[in-house]
């Protein structure tokens, strides 16, 4: 059931009783700009720190606490042209307590405190909390660098996109985060409570009636949401960009990544899924059998489909010394799969498994969720898994080919111990 | 078959153990549309030296041997287990932790068959000299994965001080010298000593139904012939507290110093529903000193010797328990001396009050409850042999029945500085004094 609460302000409430505990996901979405993320990074880090009620860390999470433990998380998430600041929080269901603690209710109330009563003083954030998190968030971004997926992962975004909005990570950068301050924040803070298009998620054994009205409760004014699509289409490239990095590291990482311009729920995008799951998918995929099963070159070598930006990724950790080999055994598997060289039965094989995926996302509440929120950022109705289901099995093998056809090379980054 | 009903999580469990020795545990949740069947043998990266089956000598085997095993009873004469898997549309996995190597799958059709599959594949081993030495490379690039990641550095760091004689210290992978020793052979004795079904259980949990699922399994069991029931003998090295390396660092590519301090548990672990009582008395212990609501983390977060990536930690199992305590900081000296300044005068700390007890209590059963969404926790608790007839359902009254007097008792009698050891991972070229 969606309710609008106000304009561009909507409730789902999706009642099950599969699970022990109650989900509910709050979602500020907005137009991905470099100029706003790395505040709404920051601001995702304030909010979760403290408030007004509970000014410091051990006032927020002993609160949480004596609500039998309810884990309350923010965190922040882009999907194509769009930039999305969550707040969430996972509660046990009543039912499963001794005591006739009122769980949900008091977890309605935290999260009204923590959105509409934050740490402020005269207009601007708590200076101490503010100060601590900034420093924090500078030694996150420094922590990057150290886990060296990630690390590869982040510089070939910069290196595939030509716009810079996209070349940015979704937790921001550190040349942006010198520029707030706590009163420019605060300012900004106003924006988002007030023209962010807001989503808000209630899953588990709920009644609609007490959700919504809880939820009326909460004081979003109405805004106007730009009908401007979340799809980001990175243009082909004629020439692809090689990049090669040194440091002391043992394992390198050889990351490719290509433009697709297939788009969530576009005609070709079950095909697509198909498409990844043979080439660099699952474990029976030709990534899997050949660069690892085969040679030997590595123990993870796999893909996967960003469908809000039309991208594929491969990712492989290789020895250094063969990375051309590697090269050539990825680039001759797409050609295979542009040339149909892949038998029904591991069609029907990979069928199976996105089936499978699918089926069990169900069981996971947060997924339940995201899926729905990606329907609605695609502006598409909501799809029933049987439909799903349905669209996955008509997939033929001419589409799977039409869809290796679209999938080009656009950029390599090739992370690498220095030489000795 | 044993049924037991758990009232107020709505919970019924089934058990058996079959003639083979396998013990088999059932657990319906028929609101999922997933099964999860998890196999696992009580064997892992630690027994590294036993009497294999048959003989009666002691042997040494190499280092990574389990988790070899484990890879390797995915391929088989006609083919890999996972395009078997694949064609059902079950998804399946397997990990080898210090004690324990386990197989899993997870499917939401064709369940009876993916489950046959998984008894056959990890029962019926096949291993040949080209298959043996084509996964040489693939695990000696998992393991030079794992050499570049800082925090399993930081781990093995803090191990390496606490246990340098036991094998604990020793990476579950092992080293890409100690993979080449690897043969078919010694992969078919590990197999015949290791995966005998006595030494085994099998936990099912999701959409299922018991009493068929029970027969399938009695029937699959029933087919395959197994040696007689037989204890297995290993031993560890004996150490001592002067065996424990109070401090060691290392230097790697990373921006942020990281710091870790550990404690090692020195007296007798207890066994069945105690050991489960005790860890919860541990975790309660660490919970009031250094968890989200002590004063503190308050502390050490305002002071920018902690951040979030802060984790601490008690770990009870076969032949070992220990505390260990880690994260980022700006100093890794300074977080050491602090963390371990907490610890020796945790039974005096001010956080161990009846008040803080209720609200870290609370907290911790609702977050025993919250965990039980996930089948694959549920599995995995489930698969540890340490805690006896005890299980993750008993978990809720044993928080409740913790007593501060407990934890006061626990805190001084673990916390012991000559227990304790400390490990630096500091970017490269900087050097501490």
């Amino acid at each position: 059931m969606s309710i609008q609460l106000n304009e561009g302000v909507h409730l789902h409430v999706l009642p099950t009783k599969k699970y022990k505990t109650i989900r509910i996901m709050l979602k500020f979405r907005a137009p991905l700009n470099k100029k706003t993320v790395t505040k709404r990074a920051m601001l995702a880090n304030l909010l979760e720190t403290n408030s007004k009620k509970y000014p410091t860390q051990t006032a927020l999470r002993s609160a949480l606490s004596n609500m039998y433990g309810a884990s309350f998380g923010t965190g922040v998430s882009k999907k194509g042209n769009t930039h999305i600041l969550s707040m969430s929080i996972n509660l046990v269901n009543e039912k499963y307590l001794s005591k006739g603690d009122n769980v949900l209710q008091e977890s309605i109330d935290f999260l009204k405190e923590i959105i509409f009563q934050p740490n402020v003083t005269d207009g601007q954030f708590n200076d101490k909390t503010f100060k601590r998190e900034k420093a924090n968030l500078v030694d996150y971004y420094d922590s990057l660098f150290d886990d060296k997926q990630t690390y590869a992962s982040l510089a070939l975004q910069e290196l595939f996109f030509e716009n810079v909005d996209q070349q940015t990570p979704s937790v921001g950068s550190k040349e942006d985060l010198e520029e707030i301050s706590a009163a420019s924040l605060y300012e900004y803070y106003q924006d988002v409570l007030n023209h962010d298009k807001v989503d808000i998620y209630v899953l588990g054994d709920v009644d609609e009636n007490e959700i919504r009205s809880a939820f009326k409760q909460f004081e979003f004014a109405p805004r106007k949401v730009l009908k401007s699509s979340s799809f980001y289409n990175e243009p082909a490239a004629n020439e692809v960009e090689n990049k090669t990095e040194q440091q002391e590291i043992t394992q390198a990482k050889f990351n490719l990544g290509y433009t697709t311009a297939i788009f969530y729920h576009d005609p070709l995008y079950y095909a697509a899924q198909v498409f990844n799951g043979l080439f660099g998918g699952f474990p029976h995929s030709k990534l899997f059998m050949n660069v690892r099963e085969k040679e030997s070159l590595a123990y993870y070598a796999s893909s996967s489909m960003d469908t809000f930006r039309g991208m594929m990724t491969v990712q492989t950790g290789i020895d250094g010394q063969k990375v051309d080999q590697v090269r050539e055994i990825i680039a001759l598997q797409l050609k295979e799969m542009q040339a149909g060289n892949f038998t029904d039965e591991a069609i029907s094989q990979t069928k199976e498994m996105l089936k499978n995926q699918l089926f069990q996302s169900e069981d996971n509440a947060g997924a339940v969720i995201e899926r729905i929120y990606a329907l609605e950022l695609a502006k598409e109705t909501i799809l029933s898994i049987d439909e799903w289901v349905a669209r996955i099995e008509k997939v033929t093998k001419e589409d799977i080919i039409e869809v290796a056809n679209k999938v080009k090379l656009k950029a390599t980054f090739f992370l690498t111990a220095e030489a000795k | 078959m044993d049924k037991k009903i758990y009232e107020q999580l709505q919970e019924t469990i089934y058990t058996e153990t079959l003639e083979n020795g396998l013990r088999v545990t059932l657990l319906p949740k028929n609101d999922f549309h997933k099964t999860y069947g998890l196999f696992s043998t009580n064997f892992g990266s630690i027994d590294n030296q036993f009497v294999p089956r048959g003989k009666t000598e002691m042997i040494t085997v190499p280092d990574g041997i389990a988790h070899f095993l484990e890879h390797k009873l995915f391929e088989k004469e006609d083919g890999d287990v996972f395009n078997t898997f694949g064609r059902l549309g079950a998804s399946a996995n397997a990990f080898t932790s210090f004690t324990k190597t386990a197989y899993l799958f997870s499917s939401t059709n064709h369940v009876s068959e993916s489950l046959n599959t998984l008894l056959d594949f990890v029962q019926e081993p096949y291993f040949t000299d080209a298959t043996v030495n084509k996964e040489k490379g693939i695990i000696a690039q998992e393991i030079q994965m794992y050499e570049d990641e800082p925090d399993w550095r930081l781990y093995f760091g803090v191990l390496g001080n606490m246990y340098p004689k036991h094998p604990l210290h020793i990476d579950i992978a092992g080293t890409v010298d100690s993979i080449m020793d690897i043969t078919p052979e010694l992969l078919y004795e590990n197999h015949a000593t290791f995966y005998h079904p006595s030494n085994m259980s099998l936990f099912v949990v999701g959409k299922l139904d018991p009493e068929e699922t029970m027969q399938l399994i009695r029937e699959n069991q029933s087919k395959k012939e197994f040696l007689p029931v037989e204890p297995i003998e290993r031993i560890f090295p004996e150490e001592t507290i002067q065996d424990i390396k109070p401090y060691d660092f290392i230097q790697m590519s990373v921006n942020r110093p990281k710091s870790i301090v550990g404690v090692k548990g020195v007296t007798e672990i207890p066994s069945g529903v105690k050991a489960l009582a005790y860890k919860t008395t541990m975790d309660l212990l660490l919970t009031l000193l250094f968890g989200p609501t002590s004063a503190n983390y308050l502390n050490l977060y305002d002071k920018g010797i902690i951040d979030d990536s802060f984790s601490y930690e008690f770990n009870l199992d076969r032949t070992f328990h220990f505390v260990d305590i880690g994260g980022d900081t700006k100093d890794s000296v300074v977080f050491s001396d602090e963390i371990k300044k907490i610890l020796l005068d945790a039974k005096n700390s001010s956080e161990l009050t009846e008040e803080n007890l209720t609200i870290v209590k609370k907290r911790m059963i609702g977050q025993e409850l919250q965990s039980l969404n996930s089948l694959e926790y549920i599995a995995n608790q489930f698969s540890q042999p340490s805690y006896g007839e005890a299980t993750l359902f008993d978990v809720v009254p044993i928080i409740e029945s913790v007593t501060l007097t407990e934890i006061k008792k626990a805190a001084d009698e673990f916390m012991v500085e000559d227990h304790m050891t400390t490990f630096h991972i500091l970017p490269k070229g900087e050097n501490e004094a």
